[in-house]
């Protein structure tokens, strides 16, 4: 079985980093993409769970993919709360939550 | 001018096959049509292939949050994808043109469906067309009823428009100042804590249903236009005083018989639906026309096309058109027809054109499928 190792770059300005899946264990259910806490304290059933993946090396894909997108959610995220403290640099909030400033358009 | 709409058939084929993706709101749908070439008509319709769909369903009092929302159409497009495949009983290689709602929507789940066209589209090297959800709605409606040429009353969770074609533009008449007539009857059943299974629209319907007394309620009809929530706002009020912490009974004032929860939710049906049907019929009287479609999710409210159907009866030929559930909440289908309309017209979008947007007005479309 082929690894299929999926990776990210990350550039602004002069900053470069690179996201891996790492060692594992993977699963397709990832840490940041869980079901809203309010909807499951209301008494919600989550149904949406993705399909677990097969042992093959796309299914393994698919898991390390997962992965690494908990990976970019926790890096972005923090470069988001790093914005809000007063960094002149926070391209991510901006682009995440508008910027009346800009005349960003709100396409997504 | 007489539309060619097979200007680019591929050789010696003699119909076209589009798959269609909706997911603008908590319904992810997924639909294949098929389209044989020469203009549309009653003895050539379009083709119903598949409609799969599956709701995103919240606890009763919760509304959809867009990142759920979205997780559930990311979770699901493949299945739902592969179920609408071999429901239509086709391939990949079938298929002419993968569609896909472009705007307007909730960004999120917007975003979610169009990686899977996107996807797919990429894998089996076929083109894409984005469609604007509304104008998705009229096409669909205009072909499963037969409608020529209607005022169209849009009525859905995220959208309510009166509007008319005209020069290849479907223009807006009317629509609302602020909320959807949908997010309005959403919003009072979160209130009453009314389940949202299988709708929470559908639910306040029945409840109406058994209804008796009309409690007065606003009614704000501006020019062409509309608002709901004021009217929302002041429901809310009444239904908080009767079932809140301290629950105090309101009597009717005609027959001092205590007003119950359906009591409410048939009062806030006839007062806005009434709005619907007096702004409705200023739009007929404007364009001189005589046949009213109604489309949206709101549009398969029995009561709804009942108060429009009265209205129009009274204008000369006047004919009312209306499709059932499948059709008139979102749908893939729908975005199939409009998608697979554009592309025989030779319209289609390149990868980096299929980013989608929340705001898409109605009147943005050039609608070249129509005669002028």
């Amino acid at each position: 079985m082929i690894d299929l190792v999926p990776t990210a770059i990350y550039k602004y300005k002069e900053e470069t980093v690179e996201l891996i899946p790492g060692e594992g264990p993977h699963s397709t259910d990832g840490s940041t993409q869980q079901i809203s806490e309010v909807v499951t304290n209301a008494g919600g059933i989550d149904r949406d769970k993705p399909s677990e993946h097969n042992d093959t090396s796309l299914g393994h894909l698919r898991a390390r993919l997962t992965t690494l997108h908990d990976e970019i959610n926790i890096f972005l995220t923090s470069r988001m709360k790093g914005g809000n403290s007063g960094d002149s640099d926070d391209v991510e909030r901006r682009v995440l939550d508008g910027d009346d400033d800009d005349n960003e358009s709100d396409e997504v | 001018m007489t539309v060619d709409l097979d200007k680019f058939v591929k050789p010696g084929k003699d119909h076209y096959i589009a798959l269609g993706f909706e997911g603008s709101a908590n319904k992810l749908g997924v639909g294949v049509i098929k389209h044989n070439v020469g203009t549309l008509s009653e003895s050539n319709p379009a083709i119903v292939l598949s409609n799969v769909r599956d709701t995103y369903i919240t606890p009763p009092g919760e509304g959809f949050l867009p990142r759920d929302t979205a997780r559930h159409h990311r979770n699901w497009a493949v299945r739902v994808t592969k179920k609408a495949l071999h429901d239509a009983g086709i391939k990949g290689s079938e298929i002419d043109v993968i569609c896909f709602t472009q705007g307007p929507g909730m960004g999120a789940p917007l975003q979610s469906v169009v990686i899977m066209a996107r996807t797919l589209a990429q894998l089996w090297n076929i083109p894409m067309v984005g469609v604007n959800h509304c104008v998705g709605h009229i096409e669909m409606g205009r072909e499963i009823t037969g409608a020529q040429n209607p005022v169209v009353l849009y009525v859905s969770g995220g959208n309510t428009q009166v509007i008319a074609y005209l020069r290849q533009r479907y223009r807006i008449f009317g629509e609302t100042l602020d909320i959807a007539i949908g997010n309005c009857l959403d919003r009072f059943a979160r209130t009453l804590r009314i389940p949202n299974d299988p709708a929470p629209g559908y639910n306040i319907e029945q409840m109406a249903k058994k209804g008796k007394h009309l409690v007065s309620l606003p009614y704000t009809v501006k020019g062409m236009d509309l608002s709901m929530s004021g009217i929302l706002g002041y429901i809310d009020g009444i239904a908080k005083d009767m079932f809140g912490k301290k629950p105090k009974q309101r009597l009717d004032e005609e027959t001092g018989e205590p007003i119950t929860a359906e009591d409410l939710c048939f009062s806030l049906q006839e007062h806005l639906f009434s709005m619907l049907v007096e702004i409705t019929e200023r739009a007929l009287a404007h364009v001189n026309a005589n046949q009213v479609l109604i489309v949206g999710g709101v549009g398969s409210n029995e009561r709804l096309q009942e108060m429009m159907a009265a209205m129009v009866k009274d204008r000369k030929n006047g004919q009312i058109y209306a499709t059932d559930e499948r059709f008139c909440i979102d749908n893939g289908i729908m975005i199939a027809h409009t998608g697979l309309l554009s592309y025989r017209m030779g319209i289609t979008n390149e990868l980096w054109d299929t980013v989608c947007t929340q705001r898409f007005r109605t009147d943005e479309v050039f609608v070249k499928w129509r005669e002028d």
